[in-house]
C-alpha cells in the first residue's frame, strides 16, 4: 500500500484514498479506495482489519467495474407494459423522483391491509437489510419477508442447525491448529465468503503446514483440488457417510470424548422409553445418571461426581437409557457403513479409513494453553454448507456431519469447528458492546443471545396459524421456505390456512429471485405474478425486475453508501483464531451518480412520506438491542417524535456502541473501529456453561404440534413428520428415488470462486475470467460417462429433469466429476436486456428446480437443489 | 542492483483469479489483456484426477527469447532484470509474442468500452484508464508484464501480490541469498517453467503438493 | 489438456510469406534463365518482371499485418539482430536490387539490354538476396523455440523448394499466357518443377513424420492431418498445392504433348497451393505446454 499520495501530475486536484468496506459479497472485507479527481480508479485491500487483512479478491476489484456500469439503473423508470412474466420487456420509462415517491404512496396508502405487504432481500447486501428492513416492517405493520436465494442459494438447514449447535450463522475449521478437515460440499477458506480472504489465507498456511484435507463432493471443487483427498460422493447423501462414520468411531473403534459430552451435551441426558428425557419432578429438569453415587440427578446439580454415558437405568420405576447410548445403537443397527456406501457410492473401507483417520486426528485428551488459559486442542473438524445442506434433508444432513465434530469434542475449541463470528463476544473495551453470550435454557441446552432474525434457532418457535403468507409461521424450525409461495397451489394453501389479507405490494430490494429461487417461470406465475404493485430497488435491471416490478429505483451501490454496520452481527465476517475484533462502516467513496439514492434513505423517505417514521425511529431502537448486542444508551435512542436522516441515525447507533468519540466523523477517517479478542470469545465452548443436543428430543413435541395444527386445517399433508425424530436419519431427495431408468445422472450446481449468487455475472471483468476459466460456462460431465453417450466437448445437450423442465448448453468432458453427475455453474445463463454482458452466458440451472413440497426438507423447509436427469444431443448439433 | 523475482507457491494458489484482476485495475490494461493471467489444467482419472491453476505473469527471463527475436530494439531489460517494452520503439510485428515460451505478451488493437451499447464516451473510470494506459502502453505494440515497476518503486508490491488472498505470491530479490524469494527457491523446490527453452525465468514456482 | 494454435500471425502473414517465396522463385528462374541462351530470354525477363513486384505486394502485406503499418522503418533499426531485422535487410536489398534489374533493363531503361555481363551479375546479386528471402522466412518461424512445428530445419527447406516451385509456375504461367516465349523452355520449366513437386511432396511427408517428437508438435499434426486445418491442408495444399500440378504437368508433358491449358491450370492450381502451405505451417503453431509436477498447462491464445 502506498504510503504518500502518488501524486505526479500537477493538474490533479484530489488523490486520496477512503477506507470502506466491500459490498461484492457477504463477507463485506474492509477495502481502501483511490479517489482521483473524483473518480475512482482502485481499490486494495485495507491491512488494517482482520477482515480481509489487506486482501482484495477478484470480485473486489471487479467493483470498479460495477460502480461506472453504464447498464446501472440510474434514473427511476416504471414499466409501462402492463403484461407482466419471464421475458417480458417492461417497456422502461424514465420518470422523476416526485413521480415516483407519488406513485409510491399512493399505492400503500390505498392498500386494502398493509399487511399485504411483502419485503423481498438479497443476502448479498447483508447489513444494508438489517436496518431499514425490519424497521419498515414494523412500521408499515407487516411481516411477509424473505431473502431471496435463501433456500436455495443461502443457507437453511446450515444456519438452522449451527444455531442450534455453535450459536452460530456457520462453522468454519480453525486452521490456524487444524490438522484434519473433512469438507463436505462447501470452499470455506477456498473462495467462499465465509471471512473470504483471511479464512484463504489461513486455509493455505495449514496446507502448507501439512493439514490433510479430506473433502466430499460429487465434481473435483475449488476445495478438492487443493486437498490431500477428493473422495466422490452422489449429491446429498453427505449425511448418511457421516452416520456410517459416527457408527464407525462410536461402534468400531470405540472413540469418543468423553468430558465433552459429559459437559457440553444432553449425550447423558435419561432418555425414557417414551423418547423423552426423564425429568426430576420437582423441577421439571433432565435427569441424568451418577455411576459415582449410583442414582440419578438432575443434570446441572453441583453434586454430580461423574456423568454415565452409557447403559440402562431404573429410575423411580421407569427403564432409562442415556442419550448417547442410543445414539451409539441407533448408528450401530441403522447406519452400517455398507448402507452408507449403497446410498453415497463412497466405498465401505473408504469410510472406514476416513473415519478412523478423523477420529484419530482430533488427539482427544489434549490440551493447548493460550493467554494462560488451558483448554482442550482438537484439531479435527467437519465442515459443510451449500452442497450438503441443499436438499430435502437438508437439517439432518448439516447435524451429521457437524455431530462428528461433537463426538470427538471438536467444537469451538482450538484446532476445531468453530463457530463463525464467533457467536461470544465481550464487546467494545469502553462500552461493552456489542455483547452476545450463549445462555442455557432451562434444560441445559445452548440458546443464542442476539440473533439476525426474528426467530432463534432454539427453542423452537412454536407451530402457530400462520400470519404471514408464505405460512412460515407454521413451521417450528423454518429459516426460509419456498415450497408454498413458488407452486401454483399458493392461493389455495393461503385459503386453506384462512389467511384473511392477500398479497398486495412487494418491496424488492436488490434481489432477482427470478434465478435465485427455483424454476423461473414458477417463481414468476405463481409467486411474483400475485403482487399488484412491485417496488424494486436495484442497482441492474435483471431478470425480477424485467419480469414484474413496477417501479424501479436506482440504487446507490457500497461504494455510494452510508452503513453504519457491516461486520456485526458477525456472521461472515470475522475469521477464526485470535486476532481483532472489528467494527467496520461503509460509507460513500463518491456521491450517488446520476440520480442513484441510497436504498436505507429512500426507505426512510417512504416512511416519512406515509407518516409511520416514528414506529421506523421506535423499530430501530428496539432492533439494535437484539442485533448489535446490548441495550441502548437513552441518549442515542431515536426520539419517536423526531426527525432524523440516514446519516443522524448511523451516527448515533456508532457513538451508542462503540463510544462518544467514535461518531460517523470519525469512524470516516479510519473506516473501521477494532480491538482485540479474547480467548474465552475465540475459544468459547468451554468458558460458555452450554450444553448441546446430540439427541433432539425437543423435535418431539414440535413434531406433534406440527401435526396437530397442519390436522386441524385439514393439511396434514404438509409435512412429513418421520423428519422430527431426536436421533439422526438420513432422508433421501426425490432424485433418489426416482424409478424411471433413463434419468440416469444427478444434476447439481456449484458456484465458481469468482462469483456472488446472480449478482456479479454481468461484471465485464468477472465475465472475462469466466470465459478464461474452462468450466463456469460449459456443463461438466465425466468422460466416460460422455463418451458412452456419444459426446465429445462442446456438444450442446438438453438436460431434462422428470418433470420436463429442461436447460441447454454445451458439456465439457472432464476426470473430476462422479460418473452418475452433471455439474452446472449456478446462476448464470441470464436473459435480462439490463445485463448484456452475461447474457445467454453458461447455463440457468435452477430452471431445474422445483420447490414444492416433495422438494422440501420437512424440518427447516429448505429447497432441494438437486434434479436427476436425462441429457441428450440437441436435435441439429 | 536487485534483480526482482517472483515466486508462486502452487501448493497455496486455489486458483480465485484475484491477481488476474488485480492487475488489470492496477495496470488499467484493455478488454482482452491479462498480463498476471491463470490457467488451469487437469491431470489423472477418475477418481483420482488432479486439478491446478498456474498463475502467469511475465517471467522477467534472464535471456528473453522475446528479446532475441525483437527486431527494433524496443525490447530491454532494466537494471533489476525487468524487461519492457518502449512503446516508442516497438512497431508490432508480434514476433515476440510467437517467441515467448510464457505467453507474457499480448497486444490489442484499439481502446474498446466495456460496455458495448455505449455511445462513443467513455464513463469517468474507463476514460481515467485509458489515460493511463496510454502513458506507458499503446495500440498494435506488445504489451506485457512489467512486476509492477512503477508500484515498487513507491515502495509498494505488485499488485497481485497485494491482493492474493492465499499470499501464494512473494516478491523480492533473488540476487540477495536472505531474501525471502531466495530462501522459498531454496527450501522449498522451486523450479523455473519450462527450462529447456534456456530463458533462465525470474519467476520460481513452488510445487503444487 | 486442448492445445492452441497461435492466431496473430494469419492470411497476411501467409500471403507474405507465398508472395515473398513466389517472387524470389520467379527472379531466380528468370536469372538462371538468363544464362541459358537466347530461345530463354523471354522467360528470363518474365521471371525477373516478377521478382520485384511480387516481393513488394507480399511486403505491403507484412506492413499491414504490424500493430502500427507506420512505424515500419523502425524494423531498420537494428540491423543483424534478430530474423525479423536480417530478413528486413535481405528483401530490401533483394527489391532494391530486383527494382534496378527492372529499371534498368526492362522499363523505362534498357540499358542492359546489351550489358550482358552487368546484367548478369546483377542477376546473380539479385539471386543471392532472393534465395535469403525464400528461406529466412523459414528460419524465422524456426526461431520460435517454444512452437516445435516451426522450429526444425524443414520449414526453410519446404519454404525453398516451394518458393521455387511457386515461382516457377508463375513464369510458366506468365510465359504462356503471354504465347511469346518458345514451348521448349516452357516444358523444360515444367520438367523442373515435376521434380521440385516431387521433392516437395518428399519435404511436406519427412516434415509431418517429424512432429511426433514433442506434444505440442503432435497436436499440430493432428490439426493439420485430422483437425479444424485438415480441409486447408487436404485440399489446398495435398490436391492442389501437390497433386492437380504433378499430375497435369505430366499428363501434359507426356500425353497432351505440351498443352497450353494443363500447364495455366496446373500453375495457378499450384500457386494457391503454395498460399495454403504458408497458412497451414502458420496455423499449426501450437506453443509447447507449460509444465508443473504432473500438470500440463496450454497457453491460452494470447
Amino acid at each position: 500500500m502506498a504510503t504518500t499520495p502518488t501524486v505526479q501530475e500537477t493538474n490533479v486536484k484530489e488523490d486520496v484514498w477512503i477506507n470502506t468496506s466491500c459490498g461484492g459479497c457477504y463477507a463485506q472485507c474492509g477495502i481502501r479506495a483511490h479517489r482521483v479527481d473524483g473518480v475512482i480508479v482502485e481499490l486494495e485491500g485495507n491491512p488494517e482489519t482482520p477482515a480481509g487483512s489487506g486482501r482484495i479478491c477478484a470480485k473486489g476489484t471487479a467493483q470498479l467495474m460495477m460502480l461506472y456500469d453504464r447498464y446501472r439503473v440510474n434514473y427511476p423508470v416504471k414499466r409501462t407494459n402492463p403484461e407482466k412474466g419471464v421475458g417480458v420487456d417492461p417497456k422502461w420509462e424514465r420518470i422523476s423522483w416526485e413521480e415516483a415517491y407519488e406513485t409510491i404512496f399512493e399505492k400503500f396508502r390505498n392498500m386494502k391491509d398493509p399487511r399485504g405487504t411483502y419485503f423481498q432481500a438479497t443476502t448479498v447486501q447483508t447489513s444494508e437489510i438489517r436496518f431499514a428492513v425490519p424497521a419498515f416492517m414494523k412500521a408499515w405493520g407487516f411481516k411477509n419477508y424473505w431473502v431471496s436465494g435463501g433456500g436455495l442459494w443461502c443457507g437453511n438447514g446450515a444456519h438452522f442447525m449451527n444455531g442450534i449447535m455453535h450459536a452460530a450463522w456457520s462453522i468454519i475449521p480453525d486452521w490456524n491448529y487444524n490438522k484434519y478437515t473433512l469438507y463436505f460440499g462447501c470452499s470455506k477458506g477456498h473462495g467462499a465468503g465465509h471471512a473470504a480472504l483471511q479464512s484463504a489465507q489461513w486455509a493455505a498456511d495449514a496446507r502448507a503446514r501439512g493439514m490433510k484435507a479430506v473433502v466430499f463432493d460429487p465434481f473435483l471443487s475449488t476445495q478438492a483440488s487443493k486437498a490431500h483427498e477428493w473422495v466422490p460422493i452422489r449429491v446429498g447423501t453427505d449425511g448418511a457417510v457421516a452416520l456410517g462414520m459416527i457408527n464407525v468411531i462410536l461402534n468400531e473403534l470405540g472413540i469418543w470424548d468423553a468430558p465433552y459430552l459429559k459437559l457440553k451435551t444432553n449425550a447423558p441426558y435419561l432418555i425414557q422409553p417414551d423418547q423423552h428425557y426423564k425429568r426430576d419432578p420437582e423441577t421439571n429438569k433432565p435427569l441424568i445418571w451418577d455411576p459415582a453415587d449410583g442414582r440419578a440427578k438432575v443434570f446441572d446439580d453441583p453434586s454430580i461426581k461423574d456423568f454415565a454415558l452409557e447403559g440402562t437405568y431404573e429410575v423411580d420405576g421407569t427403564t432409562c437409557t442415556t442419550a448417547f447410548q442410543l445414539l451409539k445403537e441407533h448408528v450401530r443397527v441403522n447406519y452400517p457403513v455398507e448402507k452408507a456406501e449403497n446410498i453415497s457410492s463412497v466405498p465401505a473401507a473408504t469410510i472406514r479409513r476416513i473415519a478412523t483417520e478423523f477420529a484419530e486426528a482430533a488427539e482427544i485428551g489434549r490440551t493447548i494453553t493460550i493467554d494462560g488459559k488451558e483448554i482442550p486442542l482438537r484439531p479435527a473438524a467437519a465442515i459443510f454448507f451449500r452442497g450438503s445442506q441443499g436438499h430435502v434433508n437438508s437439517g439432518w444432513n448439516c447435524l451429521e456431519i457437524d455431530l462428528l465434530n461433537h463426538i470427538v469434542g471438536a467444537a469451538d475449541v482450538p484446532g476445531g469447528s468453530m463457530g463463525h463470528g464467533p457467536p461470544v463476544s465481550f464487546g467494545h473495551p469502553d462500552t461493552g458492546k456489542p455483547e452476545t453470550v450463549p445462555y442455557a435454557c432451562p434444560d441445559g441446552l445452548m440458546t443464542v443471545k442476539g440473533w439476525v432474525y426474528d426467530h432463534k434457532p432454539y427453542p423452537l418457535r412454536e407451530p402457530a396459524p400462520p400470519q404471514r403468507l408464505d405460512l412460515q409461521d407454521l413451521y417450528p424450525c423454518s429459516v426460509y421456505n419456498a415450497f408454498t409461495i413458488c407452486t401454483p397451489e399458493w392461493e389455495k394453501y393461503r385459503k386453506d390456512f384462512n389467511i384473511d389479507y392477500e398479497p398486495e405490494i412487494m418491496i424488492n430490494f436488490g434481489s432477482n429471485s427470478v434465478m435465485t429461487m427455483a424454476n423461473a417461470e414458477g417463481v414468476t406465475e405463481n409467486f411474483l405474478k400475485q403482487f399488484d404493485f412491485v417496488l424494486s430497488f436495484n442497482i441492474y435491471q435483471n431478470e425480477f425486475t424485467e419480469a414484474v416490478a413496477d417501479i424501479v429505483l436506482p440504487d446507490a451501490s457500497f461504494l455510494e453508501r452510508y452503513t453504519p454496520c457491516v461486520t456485526f452481527p458477525s456472521t461472515f465476517c470475522h475469521p477464526t483464531g485470535m486476532d481483532h475484533w472489528v467494527w467496520q462502516i461503509r460509507q460513500p467513496v463518491v456521491e450517488p451518480l446520476h440520480e442513484r439514492r441510497d436504498f436505507n434513505e429512500v426507505m426512510l423517505e417512504i416512511a416519512k412520506g406515509l407518516g409511520v417514521q416514528d414506529k421506523y425511529f421506535q423499530a430501530i431502537n428496539d432492533l439494535i438491542p437484539v442485533r448489535y448486542g446490548g441495550e441502548m444508551d437513552d441518549e442515542y435512542k431515536l426520539d419517536p417524535s423526531g426527525d432524523y436522516s440516514w446519516q443522524d441515525i448511523s451516527d448515533r447507533v456508532l457513538k451508542d456502541r462503540l463510544g462518544p468519540d467514535k461518531g460517523l466523523e470519525a469512524l470516516k477517517k479510519t473506516g473501521l473501529e477494532k480491538w482485540p479478542t479474547k480467548v474465552e470469545e475465540m475459544y468459547w465452548r468451554w468458558f460458555t456453561p452450554v450444553r448441546v443436543p446430540i439427541y433432539f428430543e425437543f423435535f418431539l413435541e414440535s413434531g406433534k404440534k406440527l401435526q396437530k395444527l397442519l390436522s386441524s386445517f385439514g393439511r396434514e399433508d404438509m409435512a412429513d413428520y418421520r423428519f422430527y425424530t431426536p436421533l439422526a436419519e438420513w432422508f433421501p431427495c426425490p432424485s433418489h428415488e426416482e424409478e424411471d431408468p433413463s434419468f440416469d445422472l444427478w444434476a447439481f450446481s456449484w458456484r465458481p470462486s469468482f462469483h456472488t449468487q446472480s449478482s456479479t455475472q454481468n461484471n465485464p471483468w468477472l465475465d472475462e475470467v469466466s470465459v478464461n476459466d474452462p468450466f463456469v460456462y460449459l456443463m461438466q460431465i465425466n468422460a466416460t460417462t460422455g463418451k458412452s453417450k456419444g459426446l465429445k466437448d462442446n456438444d450442446m445437450v438438453w438436460v431434462e429433469n422428470p418433470d420436463g423442465n429442461k436447460i441447454k448448453g454445451p458439456v465439457k468432458l472432464v476426470e473430476g466429476m462422479h460418473p452418475e453427475h452433471i455439474g452446472i455453474a449456478g446462476c448464470h445463463g441470464h436473459w435480462a436486456r439490463g445485463t448484456p454482458i452475461s447474457k445467454g452466458k453458461g447455463q440457468f440451472f435452477d430452471d431445474l428446480i422445483n420447490p414444492d413440497l416433495a422438494h422440501t426438507d420437512s424440518l427447516t423447509q429448505g429447497s432441494d437443489a438437486c434434479a436427476k436427469v436425462k441429457i441428450y444431443k440437441v436435435a441439429g448439433r | 542492483m536487485p534483480r526482482y523475482g517472483f515466486v508462486i507457491d502452487l501448493k497455496r494458489c486455489y486458483g480465485c483469479y484475484s491477481c488476474q484482476v488485480a492487475c488489470k485495475a492496477a495496470n488499467f490494461t484493455p478488454q482482452g489483456i491479462d498480463w498476471a493471467r491463470c490457467v488451469s489444467a487437469e491431470t489423472g482419472s477418475f477418481p483420482t484426477a488432479l486439478r491446478q491453476m498456474l498463475p502467469l505473469v511475465c517471467q522477467q527471463c534472464k535471456e528473453p527469447a522475446c528479446k532475441e527475436v525483437c527486431p527494433t530494439g524496443a525490447t530491454t531489460q532494466d537494471e533489476n532484470g525487468i524487461v519492457l517494452v518502449d512503446k516508442n520503439l516497438c512497431m508490432g510485428c508480434k514476433a515476440c509474442i510467437m517467441a515467448c515460451p510464457y505467453g507474457a505478451r499480448q497486444t490489442v488493437g484499439d481502446w474498446q468500452t466495456y460496455f458495448p451499447d455505449a455511445e462513443g464516451q467513455l464513463d469517468p473510470y474507463e476514460a481515467y484508464a485509458k489515460k493511463q494506459w496510454e502513458k506507458k502502453n499503446g495500440y498494435g505494440m506488445a504489451t506485457k508484464c512489467d512486476y509492477c515497476k512503477d508500484r515498487v518503486a513507491e515502495g509498494r508490491k505488485p499488485a497481485c501480490v497485494e491482493s492474493c488472498p492465499a499470499k501464494a505470491r512473494t516478491f523480492g530479490d533473488l540476487e540477495d541469498p536472505e531474501s525471502e524469494v531466495s530462501m522459498l527457491i531454496r527450501r522449498e523446490y522451486g523450479f523455473q517453467l519450462n527450462p529447456e527453452f534456456g530463458t533462465d525465468p525470474a519467476c520460481f514456482y513452488l510445487p503444487p503438493r | 489438456m486442448q492445445l492452441k494454435a497461435q492466431t496473430k500471425w494469419g492470411w497476411t502473414i501467409a500471403a507474405y510469406l507465398f508472395l515473398a517465396g513466389l517472387g524470389a522463385g520467379a527472379y531466380v528462374t528468370g536469372v538462371i534463365a538468363d544464362f541459358a541462351g537466347e530461345q530463354w530470354a523471354s522467360v528470363s525477363k518474365i521471371g525477373v518482371a516478377l521478382g520485384f513486384p511480387c516481393v513488394l505486394l507480399g511486403t505491403a502485406f507484412l506492413i499491414a499485418d504490424l500493430g502500427t503499418p507506420a512505424n515500419f522503418w523502425r524494423a531498420y533499426r537494428k540491423p543483424g539482430t534478430s530474423w525479423v531485422a536480417r530478413g528486413t535487410i535481405i528483401i530490401s536489398v533483394f527489391m532494391v536490387v530486383g527494382f534496378i534489374h527492372i529499371g534498368l533493363w526492362l522499363w523505362p531503361f534498357g540499358v542492359l539490354d546489351d550489358a550482358e555481363g552487368a546484367r548478369q551479375f546483377i542477376g546473380v546479386v539479385g539471386a543471392i538476396f532472393a534465395f535469403g528471402t525464400m528461406i529466412y522466412t523459414g528460419i524465422l518461424l524456426g526461431a520460435n523455440r517454444p512452437i516445435a512445428f516451426w522450429s526444425t530445419a524443414l520449414v526453410p527447406v519446404l519454404f525453398l523448394v516451394s518458393a521455387l516451385s511457386t515461382g516457377m509456375m508463375a513464369v510458366m504461367l506468365i510465359a504462356t499466357i503471354d504465347g511469346a516465349a518458345h514451348s521448349g523452355p516452357i516444358s523444360t520449366l515444367v520438367r523442373i518443377d515435376v521434380v521440385l513437386l516431387v521433392l516437395e511432396i518428399i519435404v511436406v511427408a519427412m516434415y509431418l513424420q517429424a512432429t511426433h517428437r514433442v506434444p505440442e508438435s503432435r497436436a499440430a499434426a493432428r490439426l493439420v492431418l485430422a483437425g479444424s486445418i485438415a480441409p486447408l491442408f487436404w485440399f489446398g495444399v495435398a490436391v492442389l498445392g501437390l497433386m492437380v500440378p504433378l499430375a497435369l504437368e505430366l499428363l501434359g508433358y507426356y500425353v497432351l504433348d505440351g498443352s497450353s491449358a494443363a500447364t495455366v491450370i496446373a500453375s495457378i492450381s499450384g500457386m494457391v497451393g503454395g498460399l495454403c502451405l504458408r497458412q497451414v505451417v502458420l496455423s499449426g503453431g501450437i506453443q509447447a505446454p507449460l509444465r508443473a509436477g504432473r500438470f500440463e498447462f496450454a497457453i491460452p491464445n494470447t
